[in-house]
């Protein structure tokens, strides 16, 4: 934490929980599936470092990304924090014009 | 088919209607399947579970699912009535009667109102259909706080109706993505490595190392466990990717890329770790004939056929786009592609020649599991 310096609320309260002694141990995530960060490549790569092997068109892989939160830094995931992202777009084919961007809000 | 339009215009219809016809829903409860025959079934959004009649390669009937969509998931049981769904954003399965559309099973799998419990994918029927295991992985949603709880299996009598509580609950593997059940009552859980757990007593041991395999000169396999096909050779398959070093040498740049298959006989308990090809391209699933072993189909963007003995590409075809989940009809003569979109592609499992695309209604299929069965 040397070189990170909280500049919100959140990350305030990281800090004085570690100061407090609070944080607990941490342990791995069950499963790169279900919201958390991977290192698999994204949409930029595939596992040759090209792209014939990312699904085609990427509104194939659309849902099988967004449902089980695989890269919820590219897609909103619709598992947990954005359910229901794709009410009005059921086929990702012919509605993904319906898709909008999300931003994060404050929780209540 | 439906013409594009009209399927775009009848898309259109049924999420304007959603809202206000869940009354409707439940009404459409279709024909009731025919014994001998042979049928598939997916599930798609907007929140359906879709039967198609493999006879004519057509829809048979649309069940309209309780709450949402998610991940669809799916595993049917050994009586070939019910089919048990993985649904409601990973938090629900609930058992479908085929017959009449008809919810005859619901278990959630948060077992607290403080709880936020998702299973990933990992369910299985035992092999007599009485018992359902589920993996589960527990948050405890503290008013200030999230606390992650211990991953667990949770067992279920599946004759316990619409508000099923787990019978027994044991410590469970972490990293767990696709299970199947054995004749022999042990449960295979695929996920580090392939466990086989005493679904009594709780105690695994590894039934096929994946992460911990000792092949001489390979270097750890990477594996994708998220769709359990149901197989009618009853077996477990299950992809990987590798490295082989050259002998004497560890350079990857010089290593052979390959592809193979973890497999279990869920009737004999046989496992097999076995190379089948070149690592050219990615797939998703792989699955082998059910007419013959030695053939094994992969799919992702294209639908590929190796000869597993000679480890070589026998013919692709090309796909008019992704496909997450390949399965084959019960006599080997067709390949079916399911998932992503909502189209389920259609292949003669010798000339892989393009037979049809069976075009669902409604959306997505996302990453369901494709299972073939005869009732």
């Amino acid at each position: 934490m040397k070189h990170l310096k909280p500049v919100n609320n959140k990350a305030h309260t990281l800090t004085k929980a570690v100061a407090d002694d609070q944080v607990e141990e941490v342990v791995a995530m069950q499963s790169i599936a279900g919201c958390t960060a991977t290192t698999d490549p994204g949409w930029e790569i595939d596992a040759f470092g090209g792209v014939t092997s990312l699904c085609q068109p990427m509104e194939s892989d659309l849902y099988g990304c967004a449902d089980p939160c695989w890269w919820p830094a590219q897609v909103p995931d619709t598992m947990n924090t954005y359910p229901d992202w794709n009410d009005n777009a059921a086929s990702s084919a012919d509605n993904w014009r319906n898709l909008g961007t999300v931003f994060p809000a404050d929780k209540d | 088919m439906l013409p594009r339009s009209m399927t775009i215009m009848l898309t259109t219809l049924t999420l304007g209607l959603t809202t206000l016809t869940s009354g409707l829903a439940v009404a459409a409860k279709g024909p009731a399947l025919k014994p001998g025959n042979e049928y598939m079934v997916v599930a798609n959004y907007p929140n359906q579970m879709q039967v198609l009649d493999l006879q004519t390669d057509t829809l048979y009937k649309t069940c309209d699912m309780p709450d949402r969509f998610g991940p669809g998931a799916l595993q049917v049981a050994p009586d070939k009535k019910t089919a048990y769904i993985l649904n409601n954003g990973y938090e629900d399965i609930y058992g479908v009667n085929m017959d009449t559309c008809e919810v005859t099973f619901h278990a959630k799998m948060a077992q607290t109102p403080k709880e936020r419990t998702k299973t990933l994918y990992a369910f299985a029927l035992s092999y007599d259909g009485k018992e359902l295991y589920a993996v589960q992985n527990p948050t405890l949603m503290e008013r200030d706080h999230y606390v992650v709880q211990p991953t667990r299996l949770a067992v279920y009598n599946t004759d316990a109706g619409l508000d099923a509580k787990p019978v027994r609950m044991l410590p469970s593997p972490r990293l767990v993505t696709a299970m199947q059940t054995g004749k022999d009552g042990g449960l295979y859980m695929a996920g580090a490595d392939i466990y086989k757990m005493d679904v009594h007593t709780g105690e695994y041991e590894v039934a096929v190392p994946s992460r911990n395999w000792q092949r001489e000169r390979y270097v750890q396999p990477d594996v994708l466990n998220v769709w359990a096909v149901q197989t009618p050779t009853k077996d477990f398959t299950i992809l990987y990717t590798t490295a082989r070093y050259q002998k004497g040498s560890e350079d990857l740049n010089t290593a052979d890329w390959i592809y193979g298959y973890f497999n279990i006989n869920l009737e004999t308990g046989a496992t097999e770790t076995k190379d089948f090809g070149p690592l050219t391209e990615i797939y998703f699933t792989g699955t082998r004939s059910p007419k013959d072993p030695n053939i094994m189909y992969g799919v992702l963007n294209r639908l590929a056929k190796y000869d597993i003995e000679k480890q070589t590409l026998i013919k692709a075809a090309e796909l008019e786009h992704s496909y997450y989940c390949v399965t084959l009809n019960q006599s080997g003569s067709k390949v079916y592609l399911a998932g992503t979109n909502n189209h389920v592609a259609v292949f003669d499992a010798d000339s892989l020649e393009h037979l049809k695309t069976i075009e669902l209604p409604g959306g997505d299929m996302s990453t369901t599991t494709a299972q073939i069965f005869v009732r």
